[in-house]
């Protein structure tokens, strides 16, 4: 009983954060398209703003793991 | 790095002053700044007239526009820019526009007759056997309508209507195009002809005309004039098309050398309203390299004579935030110029960061990619890339910073064991630092404290920065922060029995002590600016999470062969695998090394604002200079 609530747990850490990083990158998404189009000199800058918010989902990642570690220790 | 310029000044008589632009032109070092009046020179820039410019930029035009409209790529011009007579040139660049905007125009409208003469010729393709043939009635009358696309309606509506209006003395014909349109032939005897025409009218079906200057109103009669007039068409704009690649032979090398020269001189122009001239004396204010004034104070004195002189004028370099900044790095760090520029360019005075990108980037891809054969495969790509690209600075820069990054991954790739993912195991390979499958914990502290190390560096670089450019204070509170950052990583791991226990108390003591000495030095800001920074270290555990992921997926590829039934198709899914996540491999470490740099890295000393060096020198075809 106790993996099922550490699986669920490690799942839960990546999902939500996974759908955060989702919600935020489809705001920033196309508001960076948008600037794109009058100003394409902008394309490195935009490129790093929509992979920002994946801090959110890598560190998800990252407690999925340490949460799993530690189910199995 | 920044290269130390210093701030010249160069003055001399008047009347030199056409010949000393000419050679700082030359030279190429020299970057103009408006001179500021003095008292030793009367007031006015030199300028030169508005309507020489204005006539300068005319003939650029022309010949800009002459060079679009030629067939053909540029030439290489390999030697020295040979100087063109201007007036002659300029008449004769003139004649050429008119002409081959005449040549372009005539063109255009051989073509779009072609087109329509074309579609007639398909329209008559489609009926040909039927108007061979002798007419049903002598006095046969033909009306040609095309319908669009998906009108089979209307052809069953023409069949039903027309008999009841012409009776016997019609027949209708319709053939479908290749363009998808419906071609129908109405033939009718010329007793019905009116009522066919309106009919056709009254159902809205224009009829085709013949197509004008051929000399025949009707259709069917100036189809023998049609098919001449298409190989005269063929003809012209073969003879069209030779001319234009006759001017562009004959003049094409003249019109290159002509465009660089007017150029050059739209720039001396530029440079001449930055100069300060009396009746005798003129001034030009500038900043160049530090290493370069003596060999140009040499160069004038050989060509120009001692009536010539270069002085060096300034105070600390560091802090003039007005000089401009020019990188210079050695070769090995050059093409990660490339990421520094993708931002506004480095205040001068400040820290370049490329030689710190052109050792922590490659490390951080090869991480986060962290294997044999991936490494192999990005090296074998990025070689093809140089090879195939070379002529473009910024694909073997590109391409270089891929041999950079490969060699790290290939470097990690044997710390970690992995060939393939998991393969290397198969193969014999053991990890010689730790294996990524089984030591996540380890590997996370690992990132975790490079993530540490690489802020720490940027802070030091910021107090580095503030300490050059006289910000006593700030420096000293980016130091204590530096501090701090390194109690708290003493004390963590005291904590954590990785160091001696009794580290932490003093540890603990120290931080509580620097804590409120930061507060001073900095305000209450400074504890967001903490707090953000040990957010900036955690943020590099992405390195273990994408390394990780990227790991899986192979273990999953490799895993592939013995799951499915077959060998062949296991294998082939398996390189499939391999495949996306060798593409996910490129992609996605190299966007997250950038904004490890450029967020976490940079935001701790990164300043931004500085005007780029653009020296007074000859104009090149990839340059986009300030006269254009």
């Amino acid at each position: 009983m106790e993996l099922i609530w550490i699986v669920f747990a490690s799942a839960a850490a990546v999902a939500i954060t996974g759908l955060a990083t989702a919600w935020a990158q489809g705001r920033i998404g196309p508001a960076v398209a948008a600037s794109l189009a009058e100003k394409p000199e902008l394309a490195t800058t935009a490129i790093i703003l929509v992979a920002i918010p994946e801090t959110m989902v890598i560190l998800g990642f990252v407690v999925a793991v340490m949460i799993l570690l530690r189910g199995a220790g | 790095m920044i290269i130390r310029m210093a701030r010249v000044r160069v003055a001399g008589p008047s009347a030199q002053l056409d010949a000393v632009l000419r050679l700082l032109q030359e030279i190429g070092d020299l970057h103009l700044i408006a001179s500021a009046p003095s008292q030793a020179v009367t007031a006015r820039p030199a300028g030169v007239s508005p309507r020489w410019v204005r006539h300068l930029r005319r003939v650029l035009d022309d010949v800009d526009a002459v060079l679009v409209a030629l067939p053909g790529t540029a030439t290489r011009e390999t030697s020295p820019v040979r100087r063109v007579p201007l007036p002659p040139a300029a008449r004769r660049v003139h004649r050429l526009r008119r002409e081959l905007t005449s040549l372009a125009r005539t063109r255009a409208a051989l073509a779009e007759e072609q087109t329509l003469l074309t579609q007639y010729r398909a329209f008559f393709d489609a009926f040909e056997p039927l108007l061979q043939r002798a007419p049903r009635w002598p006095d046969a009358r033909a009306s040609f309508v095309l319908l669009r696309a998906g009108a089979g309606a209307s052809v069953t509506e023409l069949e039903r209507s027309l008999p009841a209006v012409a009776g016997s003395k019609v027949e209708l014909h319709a053939r479908p195009l290749p363009s998808g349109e419906i071609a129908v032939l109405v033939l009718a005897a010329g007793s019905a002809a009116a009522q066919v025409e309106a009919l056709l009218s009254t159902a809205q079906l224009e009829e085709l005309p013949a197509p004008r200057g051929l000399g025949e109103t009707n259709l069917l009669r100036a189809m023998p004039a049609l098919q001449a007039r298409l190989a005269q068409i063929d003809a012209q704009l073969v003879a069209n098309e030779a001319r234009r690649a006759d001017i562009a032979a004959e003049t094409r090398p003249e019109l290159e050398a002509l465009q660089a020269q007017v150029h050059d001189q739209l720039l001396l122009a530029d440079a001449q309203a930055q100069v300060r001239t009396g009746e005798l004396l003129f001034v030009i204010d500038g900043w160049m390299p530090d290493p370069a004034v003596a060999p140009l104070r040499a160069r004038i004195a050989r060509e120009l004579g001692s009536d010539i002189v270069v002085a060096k004028v300034g105070t600390e370099p560091w802090t003039r935030a007005d000089a401009p900044v020019a990188l210079a790095n050695p070769r090995l760090f050059r093409p990660f110029e490339l990421i520094t520029r993708a931002f506004p360019l480095p205040r001068y005075g400040s820290i370049d960061p490329t030689p710190f990108v052109a050792v922590f980037f490659p490390m951080f891809f090869g991480l986060m990619l962290g294997d044999v054969g991936y490494g192999l495969l990005l090296a074998g790509i990025a070689a093809a890339v140089r090879w195939r690209w070379r002529a473009s600075a910024t694909m073997r820069a590109v391409a270089e910073m891929g041999l950079g990054c490969a060699l790290f991954a290939i470097v990690f790739g044997v710390l970690f064991g992995e060939f393939f993912g998991t393969l290397g195991t198969a193969l014999g390979m053991r990890p010689l630092a730790f294996g990524r499958e089984n030591a996540l914990a380890p590997f996370l502290m690992f990132t975790i404290a490079l993530g540490a190390v690489h802020v720490v560096l940027g802070l030091v670089l910021a107090v580095i920065g503030a300490w050059r450019q006289g910000h006593r204070r700030q420096a000293v509170g980016r130091g204590l922060t530096i501090a701090m950052i390194v109690l708290s990583a003493l004390a963590l791991l005291a904590a954590f029995k990785v160091l001696p226990a009794r580290l932490f108390t003093p540890a603990a003591i120290a931080l509580l002590i620097a804590f409120p000495i930061l507060v001073a030095l900095e305000g209450i800001i400074a504890v967001v600016e903490l707090m953000s920074a040990f957010g900036h270290i955690l943020s590099y555990a992405r390195i273990m999470a994408l390394g990780t992921a990227s790991l899986m997926l192979a273990i999953i590829a490799n895993r592939m062969v013995g799951a499915l039934g077959s060998v062949l198709v296991g294998v082939l899914f398996a390189l499939l695998f391999h495949l996306v996540n060798f593409a996910i491999g490129l992609f996605s470490p190299t966007i997250h090394a950038l904004r490890l740099h450029y967020v976490e890295f940079f935001g701790e000393f990164y300043s931004p604002g500085g005007a780029a060096y653009r020296p007074l020198t000859h104009w090149r075809a990839t340059s986009r200079s300030a006269s254009t």
